[in-house]
């Protein structure tokens, strides 16, 4: 399957989750296929969406929230991996984008390509619900599923390579401006309040 | 009352602080401690600094005050993070960090923290202020509100002198 297929299926059977994405494809696929401001895009701390998403799940959790992670950003950070599992947010779940290469800077092989059973080290740290999917079929019959389980919950997509540099071109807005949609969306969708009463 | 329960204080009751992010160094082990066993507070135990960074930062979007809980050696293992999520969206984040490698924290293990630290963090262009004498812990809230207004990291430094008393 095609990342941007994926992310069709995704974005259909989102219903009320916020959503965080990885720098980069994972990000740049998302913002194409929902344009959607009460989603984070991150544009650094390449790893971290992770740690984001766990952050934001536990300060809210009644409202579902995913993370939309890649390989390469799970990769720097598979202590996320244990952090999730020793909270146990039922609110979260774990998306992996895994097309086995750094795509933004031209497909380079990934570390350890193609050989890294990152379902069994979800497992081991601790969530069991944990599993790959590699054909768009297979997603779009367990994706109700998904969304309906606790979490947290880990789930590898298996998405094929596109060949030389990301070509999705990213989101239109960046840096604070990105906080600010983002702040703000969250405040009118969920009544919360996250800047104060001189906007910051 | 000890200055761990001053800081935890100060931090739940005056600064509204609801989640801890945390990773020990032997300075700031009591004081993490005291925030696991707060009821109120979500203990959030970490496998590395830039994790509790990045789960303040998420937090944040939720309307909740957090603090991150560090070591010194910890903080400059997310200086990146710090600068690439933080400084680029300017998001707020508040650390508490021991600040090891001052002249009364004899380790050797410790030297490069004491020489370096202070300088990273101007040249990053985050905010620090060091507390060295429980007198000065009244400040935490008016840090923590400085931190949100200028939407950066801020390092609340906590001195040996502080934390193991002046005679330790």
């Amino acid at each position: 399957m095609k990342t941007s297929e994926a992310m069709k299926v995704l974005a259909a059977r989102r219903g009320d989750a916020i959503v965080v994405c990885a720098l980069g494809m994972a990000a740049n696929e998302w913002w194409a296929e929902t344009h959607s401001d009460d989603s984070f895009y991150m544009h650094g701390a390449m790893g971290f969406a992770a740690s984001f998403a766990l952050g934001l799940a536990l300060a809210l959790p009644t409202v579902p929230v995913w993370v939309l992670n890649a390989d390469g950003s799970l990769c720097m950070n598979l202590g996320c991996l244990l952090t999730e599992a020793g909270q146990s947010p039922r609110n979260l779940k774990h998306f992996v984008v895994d097309n086995r290469v750094y795509q933004t800077v031209g497909a380079v092989p990934m570390v350890n390509q193609g050989a890294a059973d990152y379902v069994g080290l979800a497992k081991a740290a601790g969530i069991p619900r944990a599993r790959a999917i590699n054909d768009l079929t297979a997603l779009e019959r367990q994706l109700p599923e998904i969304v309906a389980e606790p979490g947290p919950s880990f789930t590898v997509l298996g998405v094929e390579a596109a060949t030389g540099f990301l070509r999705t071109p990213p989101m239109t807005y960046e840096g604070p401006e990105m906080k600010y949609r983002f702040g703000r969306a969250l405040e009118r969708r969920l009544g919360i309040t996250v800047f104060g009463p001189q906007g910051y | 009352m000890d200055v761990d329960a001053r800081i935890h204080e100060e931090l739940t009751q005056k600064c509204g602080v609801r989640l801890a992010a945390t990773l020990p160094d032997d300075w700031v082990a009591p004081l993490i401690r005291r925030m696991g066993a707060d009821p109120d507070v979500r203990h959030v135990p970490v496998a590395r600094e830039a994790e509790a960074i990045a789960i303040c930062s998420g937090a944040f979007f939720g309307g909740v005050r957090s603090v991150a809980v560090i070591g010194a050696t910890g903080l400059l293992t997310c200086t990146g993070e710090m600068a690439t999520l933080n400084l680029r969206h300017q998001i707020p984040v508040f650390c508490v960090v021991s600040m090891r490698g001052s002249i009364d924290d004899q380790r050797i293990y410790q030297e490069v923290q004491g020489r370096l630290t202070i300088p990273l963090l101007q040249t990053y262009g985050f905010l620090y202020h060091v507390f060295d004498r429980p007198e000065d812990l009244a400040s935490i809230p008016d840090a923590y509100e400085t931190c949100r207004l200028q939407k950066r990291p801020f390092i609340a430094f906590l001195t040996r002198r502080l934390v193991k008393g002046a005679h330790a």
